[in-house]
C-alpha cells in the first residue's frame, strides 16, 4: 500500500494524534459554553476573512444576480400577472382584516407591548453564509463599533431572522432562527397564547406550546412575546391547523416569515435588551426583605 | 517534505473553504451547496506526502470549523478522516475517471457522515436533522460535478509524484 511499514506507522500516528487533538479542541469548545479562548480564535479568524470574504461576494453578488435576472426574464411575464391577481387579493384582504389590526392594537396595549419600529436598528449586509448546508449561520459587515453586542435580536422586512452569537469589532455572525440550538419564546396573535419555536436545521421550525387551551389556525401569526427577542416581531405562520394533543400540550410546525434563502440585508436590533422585558421583575431584585429597616436597601 | 508544496496546498484548501462560504450562499442546487473544502482535500491527496495531506486536511478543517458555526474540531477531525481514508485508497491498483469518481462520491459521503456523526456526539443533533439523506448524498453529488476540474487545478498546482490511482 506505501513505500515502507515505517510510513504507514508515521501517518497513522499523525492521524491519531489530530483525531485526538480534534476531539479535545471540540470538547474544549462545547464545555465552555462561547466564554474562551476559542471565542477569541474565532473572532481573530473571522476579522481575517471578512475583508477576503467581502471582496468575493462584491465580485459574485452582482454576476449571481445577473444571471438570476437573465434565467428569469422568461418567467416575468406569468409572474407580472400573478402578481397582480396577487395584489387584488391582498387588497381585498387589508379591507377585510382592518378590523383585526385594531384588536391586536388594543391586545398590544393591553400586554404593554412596544412595536418593534420603534427600536433602534443597525442596518447590515450579510457577506458570508455558514461553511456547510449543516451551519445555520450568516456573517454581517456590522460589529461592536456600531453598538452590536451578542444577544441582539436580527430581522429583515418580513420577520425575525435570528440573534447575534459572535461579535468583532467590525463584523458578526448570526445564528438562525432555524438551527436546532436556538429557540424563540412567541404567542400567537389571534389567541395570545404563548410558546417556544425551535429551530429543526431546514425551513421550518417546530411550535410547542405547554398550556394550549385553543387550537393553533393554519395560518395564525406567530410573534416573538418579548422574553429573549423584542416582543412583536413575526417570527412565522402555522403550517396547519392543529389542537392539543395530549393535555394541553400542542405541537405543530411554522413557516418562517422570513426567506432564510433570499436574505441580503438585515437588521440588528440594538435598542432593546432582554433586560427591558420585564422591568417590574427587576426591581424586586433590589428590594429589600420587608423585615429589614425599610430606608435601607431600596433604590 | 517540501514546505512550498505544503503552503500552496494550503492556499488551495483555505480558498476552497473562502469560496464555500461566499459563492454558495448563493449558489444552492435543491438547497445544498458542494463540500468544497472537502474536494480539495481529497483532490490533494494524490499528491502529497501522508503527512502533509494530513496537516493540510486538519488545518483546512480547522478554518472551516472558524467560519462555520459548529464547535472548533468538528470539521477539522472530519477532514483528517478523509484524508486517512484517501490516502489508504490512493496507491490501490485501479484507475479510470468512473472509479476516480466513486471514490470522490464515498469519500464525501464518508466525510459528511463523520461530520454527522461527531456532530451528534458534541450535542449539535445533526442525525435528527430533517432531510438528512440530502445533506448526505447531495453534497456527495455536487462534488462529482466539481471533481475535475478542482483535480486539474490542483495537478497544475502541486506537482504530481506518478501514483497508480491518477487516472
Amino acid at each position: 500500500m506505501f513505500p515502507s511499514g515505517r510510513r504507514v506507522d508515521r501517518s497513522t500516528a499523525l492521524f491519531v494524534t489530530l483525531l485526538a487533538v480534534g476531539f479535545l479542541i471540540a470538547t474544549f469548545d462545547v464545555r465552555s459554553s462561547g466564554d474562551s479562548i476559542t471565542t477569541v480564535i474565532r473572532g481573530g479568524a473571522q476579522t481575517l476573512a471578512a475583508p477576503v470574504q467581502e471582496a468575493i461576494d462584491f465580485v459574485v453578488r452582482p454576476v449571481v444576480g445577473f444571471v438570476d435576472g437573465i434565467s428569469n426574464v422568461a418567467g416575468l411575464s406569468d409572474q407580472n400577472e400573478r402578481l397582480e391577481a396577487e395584489v387584488r387579493r391582498l387588497e381585498q384582504r387589508l379591507r377585510e382584516t382592518s378590523a383585526l389590526e385594531r384588536r391586536v392594537a388594543e391586545l398590544e396595549a393591553i400586554n404593554d407591548l412596544a412595536p418593534p419600529e420603534d427600536l433602534a436598528t443597525v442596518t447590515a449586509r450579510i457577506y458570508s453564509a455558514g461553511a456547510s448546508t449543516f451551519d445555520q449561520i450568516r456573517l454581517i459587515n456590522r460589529g461592536s463599533e456600531n453598538g452590536i453586542v451578542v444577544g441582539q435580536a436580527v430581522v429583515d422586512e418580513d420577520g425575525l431572522v435570528g440573534r447575534v452569537d459572535l461579535v468583532t469589532r467590525s463584523s458578526s455572525r448570526v445564528r438562525l432562527i432555524t438551527d436546532p440550538l436556538v429557540s424563540v419564546g412567541v404567542r400567537v396573535q389571534d389567541t395570545n397564547q404563548t410558546g417556544v419555536v425551535t429551530g429543526r436545521g431546514d425551513d421550518v421550525l417546530r411550535l410547542d406550546m405547554f398550556d394550549a387551551t385553543q387550537p393553533v389556525n393554519k395560518g395564525a401569526v406567530v410573534l416573538t412575546d418579548g422574553s429573549l427577542f423584542p416582543p412583536g416581531i413575526v417570527v412565522g405562520f402555522a403550517d396547519e391547523t392543529k389542537s392539543a394533543d395530549v393535555g394541553f400540550a400542542l405541537r405543530t410546525t411554522i413557516d418562517p416569515a422570513a426567506a432564510f434563502s433570499q436574505l441580503d440585508f438585515v437588521k440588528v436590533v440594538v435598542g432593546w435588551s432582554p433586560l427591558d422585558a420585564d422591568p417590574e421583575a427587576d426591581d424586586s431584585l433590589v428590594d429589600a426583605p420587608s423585615f429589614t429597616d425599610p430606608g435601607l436597601g431600596r433604590r | 517534505m517540501t514546505s512550498g508544496k505544503t503552503i500552496i496546498a494550503l492556499g488551495l484548501v483555505i480558498a476552497a473553504v473562502l469560496i464555500q462560504t461566499t459563492v454558495f450562499q448563493y449558489i444552492r442546487p435543491l438547497g445544498y451547496a458542494p463540500a468544497l473544502g472537502m474536494l480539495t482535500v481529497i483532490a490533494l491527496a494524490r499528491f502529497l506526502d501522508p503527512e502533509q495531506t494530513l496537516f493540510v486536511a486538519f488545518t483546512g478543517g480547522f478554518l472551516q470549523d472558524l467560519l462555520g458555526g459548529s464547535p472548533l474540531g468538528l470539521w477539522a477531525s472530519t477532514f483528517t478522516v478523509v484524508a486517512f481514508i484517501a490516502l489508504k485508497i490512493r496507491d490501490r491498483e485501479i484507475a479510470g475517471t468512473p472509479i476516480v469518481l466513486l471514490g470522490v462520491f464515498g469519500l464525501t459521503l464518508i466525510g459528511q457522515f463523520t461530520y454527522v456523526v461527531l456532530g451528534t456526539l458534541f450535542g449539535q443533533g445533526t442525525i435528527n436533522r430533517p432531510g438528512l439523506v440530502g445533506h448526505l448524498l447531495v453534497p456527495a453529488l455536487y462534488n462529482v460535478v466539481l471533481a475535475y476540474p478542482i483535480f486539474w487545478l490542483t495537478k497544475i498546482t502541486v506537482r504530481p509524484p506518478e501514483r497508480t490511482w491518477v487516472s
